[in-house]
């Protein structure tokens, strides 16, 4: 609830109280009210206190459409002409990375913070038979090489994004954080329970430089929060089913939380862009071709559902409960299933962020289609 | 449904019956160590990061040879080269032993800005007593705002191999961005928002390190944060409401934290490269006389006196607080600098002499 601003008498009072100032040797040239001023904003505790999302108002809630601000003030602050131009912010056009919701995400990111410390129940943990022990392992540190990328490149376009654009800025912080946390977390389940850290993957090393690579945030988005997390959101759902203890359960549940907000990060600023910027659809769709060449044939790197890598193998150990062959069949059975969810995930979300259109005029990969009829 | 490869030699058992190709196993013995299990910490600490760091995988190289994501203490794939970025590959660029305990503790401290002040207290103040607060609130959040660009930045900058490192910025960036919009919640709590933007010569300083990382720290959480740290230790005594106390108190420990992993990186790469200490008392000059000049100009001290002597009026009565506030700042920061054996008390420059004297800040003519 907010009350309204107040009248011009308070203008009055101030310039009075400003001369009386200035009588002293003060300057107060700064000590001028807002538009706004006046206008309470009461929080509601059990609304979930005072939200980003509900604050901003007047001058200060204009988010422009591209940004002149040079020199790193808060949005709506006064420009004083003598600051230094700081700011070498290569995103100032709100299209390219303007979501509806982000101050919510961040703020639901505040709130869902866990400790890999402690939210887990590393007690329950009871050595595993050796096979699946070296495959958790190897999901383990698959899992923690690729949470860098994540942390690392959402890094680099905060520092790159005009602060007008604060709310987009703070949710991607707060995804830095969530993915120290998993990068934190699977390191820990390696070493947890008699096993140790175990091999890099070398697609990883060569190929994650995709993500880093992108020239353009939408770009960057589409390939780590619609594709590569997507594709570990899918296989942190599957937790329940290759987990061995209740730690393990808990540790993909959480992690399954965090990853669902990311991707809804990028889900919401497609369909941002693609409503506001409809030119750049196009453009859009040569990025999707690209991913979705990567969801069938492999040459992302961050799925670790991939055929014919380390990581896939060990799922399968996982799924199929032992390396022996007939498990692993059994497991490679269920992670076909992981990878046609995946896909059908995929096509759900780009239809979401409004690009659904190549899935009917035949522009999208026909090998999804033949997962998702699967 | 998706089509199987077909085998062209498939394996069958005695019944004839197709044998499941297995997929390669080889990673299966690919590791640096194996057996390791890595303690629970009693008393409730859980699973600290740095429990990790238990048989072949203590070890914390002076060099990161690779620039790509391997974890440390991993099995190398062959052939992974570079992805770029990741330039920070030495333990002296970056390290500070405290990494891993601060990661730990900032999660275990983790807070909320919309739930835990009381907010509801600081409605109603005085004008000029709100209009003060919404001008300093403008500028620490703009400090913090350039913080969360600074730190996010560097990160791609920064090995892999140092994770404790990486782990603690992650925090540092998510702490700052609480300050940021702690501040921005302040701000418009009354409608009077933010203010006038801040004079940004630090700012500049700050984010004009092109020389390094330990560059960053120095001016980034050496002395901004000395100054920041210093303001919200006055606002958590003398703001004007409960929720001003509370919010300022509540950032402190979060600003101490980035205060303590910064002494201790210098003091390890001073430990490392002696000769570093030369370059860093060069750098230093010249945050200070960045830092000093923002100082002279009036505005937040204004504010300050404003918010500490209750009133415009009682402005006279509160720049003696602030200029007390002012030599409590240099003696922080040359504390931090003694911790990191890097002794400032002979070279401090005029500026900072200045601050300290308690003379800073005095009513100024009428400009
Ligand atoms: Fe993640
Ligand atoms: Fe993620």
């Amino acid at each position: 609830m907010t009350t309204e601003a107040k009248s011009e008498k308070y203008i009055t009072t101030f310039k009075q109280l400003m001369e009386e100032g200035r009588k002293n040797g003060y300057r107060l040239d700064w000590l001028l009210p807002r538009e706004t001023f006046g206008a309470q904003i009461n929080s509601n505790a059990e609304a979930g206190g005072l939200l980003l999302q509900d604050i901003d108002r007047g001058p200060f809630a204009q988010i422009p459409d591209w940004s002149d601000n040079m020199t790193g003030r808060p949005r709506g602050a006064l420009v004083r002409p003598n600051a230094a131009r700081v700011g070498n912010y290569s995103v100032r056009t709100k299209a390219d990375i303007w979501l509806k919701n982000a101050s919510q995400l961040y703020e639901e990111a505040v709130q869902r913070q866990w400790s890999s410390a402690v939210d887990v129940p590393w007690e329950t943990m009871e050595e595993l038979p050796d096979d699946i022990e070296r495959a958790e392992c190897q999901l383990a540190t698959f899992l923690t090489e690729v949470e860098f990328v994540a942390g690392d490149v959402p890094g680099k376009w905060i520092s790159e994004t005009t602060p007008d654009y604060y709310e987009p800025r703070m949710f991607l912080i707060s995804q830095i954080m969530d993915e120290a946390r998993h990068m934190d977390v699977f390191r820990k389940r390696a070493f947890a329970n008699g096993g140790g850290l175990m091999s890099q993957t070398t697609n990883v090393a060569l190929s994650g430089g995709a993500i880093d690579s992108a020239r353009d945030f939408t770009e960057m988005s589409a390939r780590l929060h619609i594709s590569g997390e997507g594709l570990v959101l899918s296989i942190f759902r599957m937790g329940e089913r290759m987990s061995y203890n209740d730690a393990e359960k808990a540790i993909y549940r959480l992690a399954a939380s965090d990853e669902s907000r990311h991707v809804a990060f990028g889900v919401m600023h497609l369909q941002y862009l693609a409503q506001t910027d409809p030119q750049r659809k196009e453009e859009i769709h040569s990025y999707l071709d690209e991913i979705e060449l990567g969801l069938v044939a492999g040459t992302g790197g961050q799925n670790p559902a991939q055929r014919g890598t380390p990581s896939n193998a060990a799922l399968a150990i996982l799924l199929g409960g032992g390396s022996d062959a007939a498990s692993i069949a059994e497991g490679e059975q269920i992670a076909l299933a992981v990878r046609q969810r995946q896909v059908k995930e995929y096509v759900q979300r780009v239809k979401v962020a409004g690009l659904g259109e190549r899935f009917e005029n035949g522009r999208a990969n026909a090998t999804l289609a033949a997962y998702v009829s699967a | 449904m998706v089509q199987q490869q077909s085998q062209p030699n498939v394996r069958r058992d005695m019944d004839g019956n197709p044998v499941p190709e297995l997929p390669d196993l080889s990673w299966m013995d690919k590791t640096l160590g194996w057996g390791i299990k890595a303690r629970v910490e009693p008393f409730g600490g859980g699973m600290t990061v740095d429990a990790l760091n238990v048989g072949v995988y203590a070890e914390v190289p002076d060099h990161i040879a690779f620039r790509n994501r391997l974890p440390r203490g991993a099995y190398p794939a062959p052939g992974a080269g570079s992805i770029g970025g990741y330039y920070l590959q030495d333990k002296h660029e970056q390290w500070a032993d405290c990494a891993g305990l601060l990661y730990e503790e900032g999660i275990s401290r983790r807070w909320s800005t919309a739930t835990d002040v009381p907010w509801e207290t600081a409605h109603d103040l005085p004008g000029d007593v709100e209009l003060a607060i919404c001008q300093v609130a403008t500028e620490l959040s703009q400090h913090a705002s350039v913080e969360t660009e600074v730190v996010s930045g560097w990160l791609q900058n920064l090995s892999p191999g140092y994770h404790e490192v990486k782990l603690f910025l992650s925090t540092a960036t998510y702490d700052a961005a609480r300050m940021f919009e702690g501040y921005r919640k302040r701000g418009m709590l009354n409608g009077g928002g933010m203010m006038l933007e801040s004079p940004g010569g630090m700012n500049r300083t700050i984010m004009e390190t092109y020389a390094g990382w330990s560059q960053t720290v120095l001016g980034m959480w050496f002395v901004r944060n000395s100054l920041d740290t210093t303001i919200l230790r006055y606002l958590a005594v003398y703001g004007p409401s409960e929720a001003d106390r509370v919010l300022a108190a509540r950032l402190i420990p979060d600003r101490m934290r980035a205060a303590a992993y910064a002494a201790d990186h210098i003091r390890f790469a001073i430990s490392k490269k002696p000769e570093l200490a030369i370059g860093f008392q060069v750098w230093l000059n010249g945050v200070e006389f960045s830092q000093a000049r923002d100082l002279r100009d009036p505005v937040l001290t204004e504010a300050l006196a404003v918010i500490f002597g209750g009133s415009v009026a009682g402005m006279d009565e509160g720049m003696k607080v602030v200029r007390k506030m002012l030599q409590d700042f240099v003696k922080m920061y040359l504390s931090r600098c003694k911790q990191a054996n890097l002794d400032r008390s002979k070279s401090l420059t005029s500026g900072f002499q200045f601050l300290l004297s308690g003379m800073a800040a005095p009513p100024r003519p009428q400009a």
